[in-house]
């Protein structure tokens, strides 16, 4: 209990240190406005011209397609810089001093950020979903956001799996942002942040979707626009799979890493 | 009982080396050139628990390395180290619990936040429960005079005071060893001597061994009782600070103010004349080639003394020596 205690701990004070600076934590923000709304007029224009007598493109409304949008962006954009961060810790030798305390490496990265996550995704949720509502009216199901909820978090988990592995192949590398950059492309094109995967051709949507960015993005995004039993149990299925595989793999990366560092450390 | 039992330490790190400029970059880019360097060579040492040792050596001695080893943040390449019973680097997280660590250079408190945020969360991650951590907060904050810092945020202290709730912060969980790295580094006179109090009187009433490296000769004066000095990753000395006193302070300084002018020729044999002014005189020598009484009595009769001053050279030339000749050997 105590042990699980300590990650609580790690991740309320990370909380309140996400908190230090409320102004620019706020400003940060209020950039999912100008998104939402140029999304919304791609959008608009887009759903004319297909100009299907339902008013929609292969299942979604351009109000379904908005709130997919949304909360595909609050996703995103509430994950701070692990792989960044990490990679630094490397670098400047600091990861020896994170190192020092009786606690598990990964778990406490994981803790840290959660904790910078929480606040950045509620404030990009509010001023998303405030901006999404004046633009195109509320979600049709606002319900689905509850019930999406679990694969938020899910896809939280896949993206510091994902990011963590990337942040400590600095051990072999020293310089991961040419990973982090190819990470984000992918995440942009194969994870639907710009596009609903439903939009592309199908071949595509099949393998696109089987990818872990999809279930770290696009999943959780529109299961909240359409919060069926039947989506829900493919989509945290397919998740939780790919967050077994992940961290798996991130545990083995970091066992090879740690023995890495008597080499890089110093 | 033995807290650290070191043998034929060894860590070897692999560097890169890249000639400079672009066409540098590209060649080492194909074809990376590694070249290794032994950061701490065949080093053994013991130290028994609760006592005050001082681990000094200059830039790039091994000293950090060897503390990081110890930590068990680093594999050595070779040797055997027992610290507490554990060795380091296999029981990194149960060793942690046992000791506390110091690295001057590096904050562990959250920087935005006030230092007792840092307190409790220490308290969580060792495992303490809240009254234990309350009662321990309250008792280092009287050691450490720390009580009025404990709620500003710790950007906003001077580094004094962060030092200071450093220090104490990785004693909250009682630890039975303190590994500091240079705790003093940057610090003026009165933050250091703080400091120093503070970690004597928790080494005094507490037992815990303290193991300290330091560029600061202060430090080892004020702190240690034994010293062992590293170069090259190697130990050069290892003895008491009284003993190395002893045996390297044999140059005296005299400092001699007169009532009156005078004009006597202060040349001695074996004496080195610092400064000569109408009032005074500044003397150098060594005390095993020429005895204090007859330089003291060859001043004094040059006119009526009003003030004289008889000190060591600073420990930091003492110790400049041994690396010297250490270096020359």
């Amino acid at each position: 209990m105590k042990s699980i205690s300590k990650y609580w701990s790690i991740f309320q004070i990370t909380l309140i240190n996400s908190l230090a600076y409320p102004g620019e934590l706020v400003g940060r923000s209020l950039m999912i406005i100008p998104f939402m709304w140029i999304f919304y007029q791609l959008w608009k224009v887009t759903f004319s011209a297909a100009g299907a007598a339902d008013g929609m493109i292969n299942g979604l409304t351009l109000r379904d397609t908005l709130w997919y949008l949304m909360l595909a962006e609050t996703i995103e954009l509430g994950r701070p810089p692990i792989a960044r961060t990490m990679s630094e810790n490397v670098k400047d030798g600091s990861i020896a001093y994170i190192l020092n305390k009786p606690y598990d490496f990964l778990l406490y990265q994981f803790s840290t950020a959660m904790g910078e996550t929480i606040f950045r995704a509620m404030l990009n949720a509010v001023f998303g979903g405030l901006t999404v509502w004046w633009l195109v009216g509320t979600p049709n199901h606002p319900e689905g956001f509850l019930i999406a909820l679990p694969a938020i978090f899910g896809a939280w988990i896949l993206h510091f799996s994902i990011n963590a592995m990337i942040g400590l192949s600095a051990f072999v590398v020293e310089d991961v942002s040419a990973f982090t950059w190819i990470y984000q492309k992918l995440a942009f094109i194969f994870g639907g942040m710009l596009i609903p995967l439903d939009f592309y051709p199908q071949w595509l949507q099949n393998i696109a979707k089987l990818l872990p960015f999809s279930s770290a993005i696009y999943g959780p995004a529109r299961l909240f626009v359409t919060p069926t039993l039947e989506l829900f149990i493919s989509v945290m299925s397919l998740q939780i799979t790919w967050i077994i595989a992940l961290t798996f793999a991130l545990a083995i990366v970091y066992r090879r890493g740690l023995a890495q560092l008597t080499v890089n450390g110093g | 009982m033995v807290s650290i039992d070191v043998t034929n330490l060894q860590k070897t790190f692999q560097t890169k080396r890249k000639a400079a400029g672009l066409g540098g970059s590209i060649r080492s880019l194909f074809k990376p050139d590694y070249s290794s360097v032994e950061a701490v060579r065949n080093l053994s040492f013991q130290m028994s628990s609760g006592e005050l040792l001082g681990f000094i050596g200059p830039n790039g001695a091994g000293k950090s390395t060897t503390i990081k080893i110890l930590t068990g943040i680093l594999h050595p390449s070779g040797g055997e180290a027992k610290v507490l019973g554990f060795t380091p680097w296999i029981d990194r997280q149960k060793l942690a619990y046992h000791i506390g660590t110091v690295f001057g250079q590096r904050p562990q408190l959250w920087y935005h936040l006030p230092a007792m945020d840092t307190f409790i969360l220490f308290g969580k991650i060792y495992e303490l429960d809240d009254v234990e951590t309350k009662k321990r907060i309250d008792f280092l904050t009287e050691a450490f005079e720390i009580k009025d810092l404990l709620d500003v945020p710790v950007r906003k202290l001077s580094l004094g005071q962060r030092m200071r709730c450093e220090v104490a912060a990785s004693l909250l969980h009682r630890p039975k060893l303190l590994l500091l790295d240079e705790p003093s580094i940057g610090l003026d006179v009165v933050a250091k001597q703080h400091i120093r109090d503070a970690i004597k009187r928790m080494n005094q009433e507490e037992g815990v061994g303290v193991l300290l490296t330091s560029h600061d000769a202060g430090d080892l004066e004020a702190l240690c009782k034994r010293v062992i000095i590293v170069n090259h990753g190697q130990i050069v000395y290892e003895d008491k600070v009284s003993n190395l006193k002893r045996k390297f302070l044999t140059t005296k300084l005299v400092e001699v103010r007169y009532a009156m002018e005078v004009s006597k020729d202060f040349a001695i044999q074996g004496v080195e004349i610092l400064k000569v002014g109408h009032y005074g005189v500044k003397l150098k020598f060594d005390t095993t080639k020429t005895a204090v009484d007859s330089v003291i009595s060859h001043l004094s009769g040059a006119g009526d003394i009003v003030d004289i001053t008889i000190s060591d050279p600073p420990l930091e030339e003492v110790i400049a020596k041994i690396y010297q000749e250490a270096e020359n050997a």
